[in-house]
Parts: structure tokens; C-alpha cells; sequence
């Protein structure tokens, strides 16, 4: 009985390769040719040396099912055509590499001498890992903590409200006004804003920090005390599924609340899984406004609804460009904007912006504790890109980042502060009375 | 026409089939429907797609590797135009029309270089430690194959050795489509979708770094 169901979801696992749909899996499947000159744009194979981790050969492990499943060559020589069995060796092979070797960063897309979208082939061997029970225990909590409590590190209610009013107690007196708020669960609302639950968790100053911000901006917004997560590592383990569930729990949050923008909180991954993928996942088009932070502290730079002096950010800062913001996600400008706006002092990184390298805690590596000791060698290279610059101070918009970076900072002793944009714009606001 | 001239067209005809066949099968299946909010230009993104992005100094796989890049190069060069050079032969066959000599040797330099860079990719292929571990038989059939078209062809123009023309392009054509050298077609749909992807969310074309 257990074997059928084994070759049951085997079948729908391959199924995903079967041409039709669209023409992107096709084609991305057929067009690789094994050059190899991805080797160098990649992290791993760049910090670990080992053949194994060319961007190419994961790439391979998936297009070699569908050679082997679905062309008629690859059927009559297999050999010939590199086409391969998913066997129990080959599901190890892409759990290793699909999941414990690549964050998706998609930093190899742009170096390939064709064009292969290599994350968006190897998410398609996680999807299939997925349905096959395949994904890695540790990052499929993650994902069932955010299921079944509605935010990834399973935060009890009573226990954010709490911070919360923790928060707004600071805000009060930091801004000397007993009406500065922290709200939670009103209605009609311009902003429905959202956090990474480790902000809460770990770090509730970085929620300080936006509601400053926001207090400045004399902004309409709201908090759910229930459904407030924008993270979705549904995005990481390739379950669709669970990746549509979590994005049902902003949009009926949303609409619940009857707020008109969906402001996604600093997170890379999340941002891009709501405001790039959500609508996809759910098979509709929002009806709301759906922006990052970055789009909204930029718009309220741009329309004078907040001042900087970026005078009172005087130390040397560099950026970490979040891989799902930036590359993925064209904020690359924008991010400047706002950073030239607000400190005096920005060394870049080599390189930077669209070419940057990927901090390591992508692709839900972060909760993949079973690869820590390689996500921390990776992390060599981030190190010393932010080494280079001299700075002091880090800035990037990603709560996933943040912790990677704090990581990459306590094991390569690199004495530099990890900031998000909200804390960095925070610290130079002029606020008038 | 001798026997392997039918046969060189016929398979010639193969390949164009399966080719056409897969690229209306490819438009047929169309772009991923995509229902988030566009900000960017798709339209640029693709432009971009095919241009900026595709220049040697936004690539790493080109300027950190030049000798391969330019191999690559002048590798394709020469299998393009080859195969133009093969659609020639055969109308200029039919017409009975000569080709300049000037020509001829300037096709024979293009052809040696390109077979030099094909033998050179090849031996890459074999030494290094990352590309023998990636290889398939497809890889070095398909290079073998496409080398020896440049080398067939130039033995076609210098020595008249037409048997050996026409039964290389024969094998050559009937590869192709099955081969790892359909990315001949499939590079087109992975730089659109590369640009359909990045275009719609304002990525590409990517700010210059100076203008920011």
C-alpha cells in the first residue's frame, strides 16, 4: 500500500515536467548547454570549490528527469542524452543541491551565456520534491508553524500584542506624545502593514523604527494582531498549496480590516511571494494597492511626507541588496534614493545592485538547520565584500538578511551594526512638532 | 545530384521540420499568465533581454573568460554560417553559379578559425574537472558534429571533397533537433522569457551604476 502511494506521488511529481501550460518550463528545460561559465557566478561553487555545485549540473538533475520521462530520445538512449531515472539516489541528489545548495538568488540568470532561469528550474524540483514528502523537516515547520498560527515562528497572539504595546509605550515617549500609536486591528485604514515574525521575536526595535517612521508621515495604518507575517516560505519549499494558503491570510486580512494597501514589511522572499507571486498563487488580480516599505518610504521621501537630515548618519553605510528585492524585484533605484537621502556616507559594495552576491540565508537556508555549516562558508563571500568597504554600518531591507548578516558579522568578527531601511531612515528624521 | 546530395536535403528538410514544428508548438503554449500588477515594460525588458544584458561587459560568463567566450564566438560564427554556406551550395547548384574566389578563401579563413575554436571548446570540454563531471555523450556529440561540418566544409571548397560535405551535414541536421544544438531555437525563448520576467517587475533594463 505505502510502495503504490510512493509511485503514486512519484507520477504526479513528474508530472509537473509534462509539457504544456506555458512555454517557460519547456524552454528552460532544453536550453542549457552545459558550458559551465555559470561555475563563477555562483556562491556555492565559488566558496565550497566543488563541481557538484555548478549552477548547471542542478539544473541538470531536473531537466535530466524530463529528457528521461517525457522526449522520445531520452527514452530510446538515455545514455546518450543524459536522460535519468528518479530514483532513490537522484532524490537525494536534489534534496542535497535543490534545497541545501541553492538560495534561488538567481544571481547565475544573469551570467548564463543562454538565459536559463535556473531558480525558477530548480523551484520546480522542489515543487516536485514536495509532493514526494521530500522536503527537509526542519523547513517544512517553518512553513507548518506559519500554516497553523498564522505567522512562521508560531508567535503566540498574547504575546505580540504585548510587544506591541511595548513598542508604542517607547514611541510615546520617544515622541513625547501621548496620542503616537502603534495600531492593531482597526478598520478602514490607508496601510495595512506587515512584519517578519522575527521582528517581534528578536528584534522590536526595527518595529519602532517604521512606526516613527509612519508617526512622521502623520500615516493612516493598521497592524492584524493575527495575520501580520510577510514572510511565506511556502516560496521555499515548493509546495503551492501552502505557498497560496499563506497568501489567503493577507488578502482576507486585508479585506477583513478593509484596508486599501498591502505594505509589505522588510523581507525579501516575502515581499516577493506577495506582491510577485500572491496574486499568481491565488489565481487573482488584488484589488488593493500591494507595495514594499522601500516603495512606500520612497514615495514618502518624494512627496515631503517625511524629512531626512542625513547629517544625523554620518558613519560610513553600505547596502546588502536582498536578491528578491533588487534583482528580482527592480528596486535597485529606489533603495538608492532613499539611502542617498539619509546618510552621508555610502560606500558600495563590489559588486553591487543586480550583480550582487546573495548573503547565504536565502531560499529558507536560514531554517534549514542541517546546512548551517555551509551557509556560513558561503557567508565568506558576503564578509568580505562588506570588509572591502570599510563601513560600519549595513543596511538592507530584509529581515532574512539581517540574520544572516548578524551571523556572517559574529563569525568573521567583522564589527559592523546590521540596520533595515526603517531603522537607518528612522535615525534621520526631522520630526516637526 | 549524387545520392548524397538527396540525402544532405532531405535531412536538411527533417530539420526544418522538427524546428518548425517546435516553434509553433512553442508559440502555441505561449507566455506564463501573470496576474500581479506590472510596473515595468516588458517590451524594454525584452529588448534589454536581447541587448544590454547580452553584452560581454554585464556577463561574467564572458569578460571572466575571454578565451572561452571568444572561441564561443567565432565558434558560432562559423556554424551559422555554415549553414547558410550549405543553402547556398545547393542554389547555387541549381543555377550553376560559381562563388567569387576572393570569397572562398575568405569562407575557408572563417571556417578553419571557427573548427579551431570548436577543437579547442572540445578539449576544454575534456580537461577540466567541472565540465567532464557535467558532460553528457549529447555534449560531445553535438560539438564533434558541429567541428566537423567547419572542417567538411572547408575540405568542400578547397578540395571538392563533396561526398564527405554532404554526409557531414547529413549527420549534422539530423542531430540537430535532437541534439543539445536545438538551443539553437530554444535561446530565443529563454532570452524572452528572461525578458518577460524581468521587464514587468521595472528589473530590466537594469540602471546603469553611474546614473543612479
Amino acid at each position: 500500500m505505502n510502495r503504490d502511494k510512493t509511485i503514486d506521488k512519484k507520477e504526479l511529481a513528474l508530472e509537473l515536467l509534462k509539457p504544456g501550460g506555458d512555454s517557460k518550463l519547456i524552454t528552460h528545460l532544453n536550453s542549457c548547454v552545459r558550458c559551465g561559465l555559470c561555475a563563477d557566478s555562483c556562491m556555492y561553487y565559488k566558496a565550497l570549490g566543488e563541481a557538484k555545485f555548478v549552477p548547471s549540473v542542478k539544473v541538470d538533475l531536473v531537466s535530466s528527469l524530463y529528457r528521461r520521462y517525457y522526449t522520445k530520445s531520452g527514452k530510446i538512449a538515455p545514455t546518450v542524452f543524459g536522460a535519468r531515472d528518479l530514483d532513490k539516489e537522484m532524490e537525494e541528489k536534489m534534496i542535497d543541491l535543490l534545497f541545501g545548495a541553492c538560495t534561488m538568488c538567481g544571481r547565475c540568470v544573469k551570467h548564463c551565456s543562454i538565459g536559463v532561469d535556473i531558480p525558477y528550474v530548480v523551484r520546480k524540483g522542489r515543487e516536485m520534491l514536495a509532493i514526494m514528502d521530500l522536503v527537509p523537516e526542519t523547513l517544512q515547520s517553518t512553513v507548518d508553524a506559519a500554516i497553523n498560527t498564522g505567522n512562521n515562528m508560531a508567535i503566540p497572539t498574547e504575546e505580540f500584542v504585548d510587544t506591541i504595546k511595548w513598542m508604542e509605550e517607547e514611541l510615546i515617549d520617544e515622541m513625547g506624545d501621548e496620542n503616537a500609536r502603534i495600531p492593531l486591528d482597526e478598520y478602514d485604514k490607508d496601510i495595512f502593514y506587515t512584519l517578519n515574525p522575527r521582528e517581534p521575536k528578536f528584534f522590536p526595535l526595527s518595529i519602532g523604527a517604521i512606526a516613527k517612521v509612519f508617526y512622521a508621515a502623520k500615516e493612516s495604518w493598521t497592524l492584524s494582531s493575527k495575520f501580520y507575517d510577510v514572510t511565506n516560505y511556502g516560496f521555499f519549499n515548493g509546495n503551492l498549496k501552502e505557498a497560496a494558503q499563506i497568501s489567503a491570510y493577507l488578502y482576507d486580512e486585508i479585506h477583513k480590516l478593509r484596508g486599501k494597501r498591502l505594505i509589505l514589511g522588510e523581507c525579501g522572499h516575502g515581499s516577493r511571494a506577495h506582491r510577485w507571486e500572491g496574486p499568481n498563487y491565488l489565481n487573482k488580480k488584488y484589488d488593493f494597492d500591494n507595495i514594499t516599505v522601500v516603495d512606500l518610504i520612497g514615495e514618502y521621501i518624494r512627496t515631503g511626507r517625511i524629512k531626512v537630515d542625513k547629517s544625523l548618519n554620518k558613519e560610513i553605510h553600505t547596502i546588502h541588496d536582498p536578491c528578491n528585492l533588487i534583482r528580482s524585484g527592480g528596486l535597485m533605484r529606489e533603495l538608492r534614493f532613499i539611502v542617498d537621502c539619509s546618510v552621508e556616507n555610502l560606500v558600495e559594495m563590489t559588486p553591487y545592485g543586480e550583480d550582487n552576491f546573495c548573503c547565504g540565508g536565502g531560499g529558507g537556508a536560514l531554517a534549514m538547520s542541517e546546512y548551517n555549516e555551509r551557509r556560513l562558508k558561503i557567508g565568506k563571500i558576503k564578509a568580505d565584500q562588506i570588509s572591502a568597504t570599510g563601513a560600519k554600518i549595513v543596511i538592507t531591507p530584509c529581515h532574512n538578511c539581517v540574520d544572516q548578516l548578524l551571523q556572517i558579522n559574529h563569525t568573521y568578527k567583522l564589527g559592523v551594526t546590521i540596520k533595515t531601511i526603517a531603522e537607518v531612515v528612522a535615525d534621520a528624521l526631522v520630526i516637526e512638532k | 545530384m549524387e545520392w548524397y546530395t538527396y540525402l544532405a536535403l532531405f535531412s536538411a528538410f527533417v530539420c526544418v521540420g522538427v524546428f518548425t514544428y517546435r516553434l509553433v508548438y512553442l508559440l502555441s503554449l505561449g507566455m506564463p499568465k501573470d496576474l500581479s500588477q506590472q510596473i515595468g515594460s516588458v517590451k524594454k525588458g525584452i529588448i534589454y533581454s536581447f541587448t544590454g544584458a547580452m553584452s560581454p561587459t554585464a556577463k561574467e560568463s564572458a569578460y571572466l573568460h575571454l578565451p572561452t567566450y571568444t572561441a564561443g564566438l567565432l565558434y558560432h560564427a562559423g556554424i551559422f554560417t555554415s549553414i547558410l554556406f550549405f543553402v547556398w551550395v545547393i542554389i547555387s547548384g541549381f543555377f550553376a553559379i560559381d562563388t567569387p574566389q576572393f570569397v572562398n578563401y575568405a569562407l575557408i579563413l572563417l571556417f578553419s578559425v571557427s573548427a579551431i575554436a570548436g577543437i579547442s571548446i572540445l578539449i576544454k570540454r575534456f580537461i577540466s574537472p567541472e565540465l567532464k563531471m557535467l558532460s553528457i555523450a549529447d555534449d560531445y556529440i553535438s560539438n564533434i558534429l558541429t567541428t566537423l561540418a567547419q572542417i567538411a566544409t572547408v575540405a568542400y571548397i578547397y578540395w571538392a571533397a563533396a561526398p564527405f560535405y554532404y554526409i557531414v551535414m547529413t549527420a549534422l541536421f539530423l542531430w540537430m533537433p535532437f541534439g543539445k544544438t536545438k538551443h539553437v531555437l530554444y535561446f530565443f525563448f529563454a532570452r524572452i522569457h528572461l525578458g518577460f520576467f524581468y521587464g514587468r517587475r521595472n528589473a530590466w533594463p537594469t540602471v546603469r551604476k553611474n546614473r543612479i
